[in-house]
């Protein structure tokens, strides 16, 4: 795929690597999926995707 | 999202990506993450800069490389990429600090018609879900990938 093509595609090019294989069993942004746990206990989903 | 953007890696379950970042500052490696929440099919996005040096991720870091447009873009792209593998899971995103999620508040404003096409996205004002609207301050963002029309 030509770069113009790559850059107008919504859908991108993901290159599979075997080096970021060891970031699967790990949560990289701890922090942040407190955070997102706390919100989403406190409000939940819109109210008509329950 | 046809604005310019980097090449995306991962692994292949498709929850991290890692991407290059170039720009006034070097080369910075950026890393995005979906993890699963406490509510199943929920997945929080986590985005931040990886230190070459210590391997750390850094979500709060301001890198000024001087290309945010394209980053944001970048980071858009891995979701329609982790969206195209799990159709039916829902992202929650927030920034790290209020200036970063109005950076992405503002990104999804700028491309809400090419979003809305492809994707149900929500704003969290005043602790309630409500449809995006532009010019609403919103504390979080919920999005999900609309039924693919065959």
């Amino acid at each position: 795929m030509k770069i113009k093509e790559l850059n107008e595609s919504k859908t991108p090019i993901v290159k599979i690597t075997k080096r970021l294989e060891k970031y699967k069993s790990k949560v990289v942004f701890e922090q942040k999926l407190q955070e997102a746990n706390r919100i989403l206990e406190r409000v939940g989903l819109p109210e008509n995707k329950r | 999202m046809k604005s310019k953007k980097y090449l995306l890696e991962s692994e292949a379950s498709l929850t991290v990506f890692e991407f290059n970042s170039e720009g006034l500052n070097g080369i910075v490696p950026k890393m995005v993450e979906y993890t699963e929440t406490n509510i199943p099919g929920v997945f929080n996005l986590g985005f931040g800069d990886k230190n070459l040096e210590t391997g750390e991720i850094d979500d709060k870091a301001v890198t000024n490389n001087g290309d945010s447009q394209k980053v944001l873009t970048t980071v858009a792209s891995s979701i329609y990429a982790f969206t195209s593998k799990y159709p039916d899971v829902w992202i929650f995103a927030t920034g790290s600090t209020q200036a970063r999620t109005r950076l992405y508040r503002i990104g999804i404003t700028t491309n809400l018609l090419e979003i809305q096409d492809d994707f149900e996205i929500y704003g969290l004002n005043e602790d309630r879900w409500q449809i995006f609207q532009k010019g609403v301050v919103y504390d979080a963002f919920l999005i999900k990938r609309k039924s693919i029309k065959l």
